[in-house]
């Protein structure tokens, strides 16, 4: 038996060795290789799926989407606050912010957004007032649907992060769209492309009972089935070629999120938005940057009740977040990297309801990064012209923001990933070259 | 290499029941013998539990009124002797996704789950004409909302494209025609101020001032039509036969019908729209066994974590609710397809989340881990012809614990 465990052992070894040898000397070139986009688009099984990927015209080095999702309905009224507004005060009583920091003559950021003011202040912040969407209904699922498809009245069978990813990566880069939060994100539900969640620094690591010691071990060993020479065209090959692929995003993402636990003095487990932008910024400092990183599952904006402090709490979280993952960035000279925008899927009823706000409709939304056109955007919604429900009407078709970032930062064509040609209202730099697309006319 | 008597026969449990039956393989006498037994629906039916209907809509959002019905459902996927019945509720259900991430009311999916339980195997027009007005459907694609002068067109649209003629089968006007014909409908929902209490709680009910009667062109019939009536018409139209026919021998062959094939089945399958008969002659086409078929699907998590289940699971529900767990973190949950045209399918089921947290199956066997041979290991998952690179992985492992964990993911599980 002795006998026996040590020649295992060394097996293990050899595989281990082949595993790594499989990656390569640099784990990025490793993940692209083995994933193979070859055998993935040669399957005539699959000829449905094999639009070229990368069909546009343009390049988008070194540059990531952070979308951070405010879930539960985010009150816009008490995070950009139009402090000047009777009618503001008049509406919301109690719940009013009394000590906005004014931006202008007109409205203020939620006090703890310290962070955020100053960036304001040196052009790196991109409010838009009065985002909606034609229609609105309250229902948290009904309207988070479309915000996730980015098409008005459907049912979402893919994201609209998904399409992109589907036209411009395919099932090429494992590690081309990353959701940090409980699980993969219907935004980013694709066609052909995929998505890689994670929770914390564990990155992309099975759960597995303690009687397995060595999940390294188990790795490297699982990517034994995975037979190179097998180049028969068939769906045998496809699963060899994923399970490379899988491996290899894992112990990638593994590499890359060593440490980040330590940087941020926490141990591995359920974290809050500050760590999932830590994770952010890892990622997007790393040789395997993401085009897309997805934040979710923080935070619980249906304030219904107990309004004041709860949001007030997840301002602050938001502000501390977004400042520490700008200074990650900055110290590794890579600010230039990112983008982030804010989403939430619907705003508050304009009136208090004595502790809390009901849900509602239009909100606001921020863009944060050097290529944005810093200031106010969009028109503020009306606090005397509500709906009948005593809802905002919306003055922004909030898929005028995933165009411009279509357009402008992932390089895309926005009316083909949309299904729609949407006003565009000028929110990142086209005047920067690096920002520039051949799908502006 | 050439396919065994005993894969072939595992091939035709897999793809009639949901997941592998292993012990059923070794006890077939012949493909014939498996096709009959997965086939066979003389045992009694499950009779499923009453449940209470909740009294109102706060108790009836309690999470926890999930777990019978959950318990209820898997209990069956995994034990139940009318495998071709678990094939086709799943199917139906995937078929007519319809979440509770929207619905809400784990006792409406129940109410639809017995619909599905009780006209599964049944007939496909009857099923249709429930669904239109089923209450958790209704909530679903917003029938609800859809009242005269008020028009919600969501389920309208999904009923034609997704559910019976597909998508080139008709106009926006038909979209409008139907969405007209289906106004009315409400949920009996307790304790409101307009509950009817002479009506079944959260049963569908009609009201007649909210329906549309006035007349409408729909696929080219006109008068004043209503939801039956659509369905009707629904149910003419030689599309809706012909996508029916042709998806179920795609769940069952693995790649879609030529058109000479799937005409024939349509022809025969709109004469009464009896579920069982179609089925019966997608199997007896020599397609559903040749060698092409067998291992020409990827395997959905369902399968691989029933597969793994009936395999390792001891008696507890230890097993299930690892199973459970692992069907939640890969999102193929029951009662929770991602969106209304159901559960992701194919390559889909590859990518990187899906395939690593595969390992987390290895939560099923209660510990310690049996102590098996590569080939006796792949048996137990219903896998009987083993490739070369598989069995030298397998025998490599240094550990029982490894070897295991390994075969639950080996390439031959990933297919099916």
């Amino acid at each position: 038996m002795k006998h026996a465990r040590a020649v295992d052992a060394e097996c293990v070894l050899t595989t281990r060795r082949r595993f790594l040898a499989t990656l390569g000397a640099g784990a990025a070139v490793a993940v692209g290789g083995t994933w193979g986009m070859s055998v993935w688009s040669r399957d005539p099984a699959f000829a449905g799926l094999t639009l070229p990927a990368a069909t546009y015209g343009i390049d988008t080095p070194n540059r990531t989407l952070v979308v951070i999702e405010m879930g539960g309905g985010n009150d816009g009224l008490n995070m950009v606050v139009p402090y000047a507004d009777n009618r503001y005060h008049d509406l919301r009583g109690d719940l009013a912010i009394s000590d906005p920091l004014p931006l202008d003559d007109h409205v203020g950021l939620h006090p703890a957004l310290t962070n955020i003011a100053m960036k304001y202040s040196a052009g790196d912040v991109a409010i838009v007032e009065g985002v909606g969407y034609e229609s609105p209904d309250l229902s948290h699922f009904s309207s988070m649907s479309t915000w996730w498809s980015g098409q008005q009245g459907s049912a979402g069978r893919t994201g609209w992060l998904g399409r992109y990813l589907d036209a411009a990566v395919g099932g090429d880069e494992p590690l081309a769209a990353v959701t940090i939060g409980p699980g993969p994100s219907p935004a980013l539900l694709g066609e052909r492309s995929f998505q890689v969640a994670i929770q914390d620094v564990s990155g992309l690591s099975p759960n597995v009972p303690p009687w397995i010691d060595d999940k390294v071990e188990l790795m490297a060993m699982w990517t034994g089935f995975a037979n190179p020479s097998l180049d028969a065209p068939d769906l045998a090959a496809l699963v060899d070629v994923a399970i490379a692929g899988s491996a290899g995003a894992a112990d990638t993402l593994q590499s890359i999120l060593e440490g980040v636990g330590a940087q941020t003095d926490r141990a591995p487990g359920p974290t809050g938005l500050g760590e999932y932008l830590q994770l952010a910024a890892r990622l997007i400092t790393s040789s395997e940057q993401p085009r897309v990183i997805y934040v979710h599952g923080w935070g619980d904006f249906d304030t219904h009740q107990g309004q004041l402090n709860r949001q007030g709490a997840m301002m602050e979280q938001l502000d501390a977040a977004i400042g520490s993952f700008w200074e990650t960035l900055e110290i590794a000279e890579a600010a230039d990297r990112a983008l982030i925008m804010t989403t939430s899927e619907f705003g508050r009823r304009a009136a208090s309801n004595g502790s809390g706000t009901d849900h509602g409709t239009a909100s606001c939304a921020l863009l944060l990064g050097p290529a944005v056109v810093g200031g106010r955007h969009g028109e503020p919604p009306s606090l005397s012209r509500l709906d009948t429900r005593g809802t905002l009407v919306h003055t922004v078709d909030y898929r005028s923001i995933y165009t411009s970032v279509l357009d402008y930062w992932l390089g895309a064509d926005a009316t083909e990933v949309l299904g729609a040609s949407v006003e565009r209202i000028g929110l990142l730099r086209p005047e920067d070259p690096k920002v520039a697309s051949p799908f502006v006319h | 290499m050439s396919i065994s008597t005993r894969e072939t026969t595992s091939h035709v449990f897999r793809r009639l029941g949901l997941g592998a039956f292993p012990d059923r393989v070794v006890a077939s006498d012949g493909l014939e013998d498996a096709i009959a037994a997965a086939l066979d629906l003389a045992s009694p039916a499950a009779v499923p539990p009453e449940l209470e209907p909740p009294s109102s809509m706060e108790s009836a959002r309690d999470r926890e009124a999930n777990r019978p019905i959950l318990e209820f459902w898997f209990e069956q996927m995994l034990t139940s002797d009318r495998l071709i019945e678990e094939r086709l509720i799943w199917f139906w259900h995937d078929h007519f996704a319809t979440s509770i991430l929207k619905v809400k009311v784990p006792y409406l999916m129940w109410l639809q789950h017995l619909t599905f339980r009780r006209l599964a195997t049944g007939n496909f027009a009857d099923l249709l004409h429930a669904i239109a007005i089923d209450p958790a459907m209704l909530m679903y694609l917003d029938g609800t909302q859809n009242r005269r002068g008020a028009v919600n067109e969501n389920f309208g649209r999904e009923v034609m494209e997704l559910f019976t003629v597909g998508h080139g089968n008709f106009h926006e006007d038909d979209v409008i025609a139907a969405s007209r014909a289906f106004t009315g409908w409400v949920v009996n929902i307790p304790d409101r101020r307009w509950t009817l209490p002479d009506r079944a709680p959260w049963s569908a009910v009609f009201v007649p001032f909210r329906h549309d009667n006035g007349p409408k062109t729909f696929h080219g019939t006109t008068g004043p039509i209503d939801t039956a009536g659509a369905i009707d018409v629904l149910l003419d139209h030689p599309a809706t036969a012909r996508s029916i026919a042709s998806k179920l021998y795609t769940e069952l062959v693995g790649a879609p019908p030529d058109e000479a094939t799937r005409d024939s089945l349509a022809v025969d399958f709109r004469r009464d729209y009896e579920v069982m008969p179609l089925v019966e002659s997608i199997v007896g086409h020599p397609d559903f066994t040749s060698a092409t078929a067998i291992r020409s699907k990827v395997a959905t998590p369902l399968e691989r974590a029933l597969g793994a289940v009936r395999g390792f699971g001891d008696k507890t529900d230890l097993a299930v609710r690892a199973a459970a767990r692992y069907l939640d973190v890969v999102d193929y949950f029951p009662f929770r397809p991602p969106n209304v045209a159901g559960y992701p399918e194919g390559p889909r089921l590859l990518g990187p989340h899906q395939l690593i947290h595969g390992f987390d199956l290895a939560h099923v066997p209660r510990a310690p881990v049996p102590d098996l041979t590569p080939e006796a290991l792949l048996n137990r998952l219903g896998v009987f012809d083993i490739s070369e690179s598989t069995f030298a992985v397998l025998e490599n492992a240094s550990t029982p614990e490894t070897r295991f964990a390994l075969a639950i993911n080996s390439p031959e599980v990933m297919l099916t």
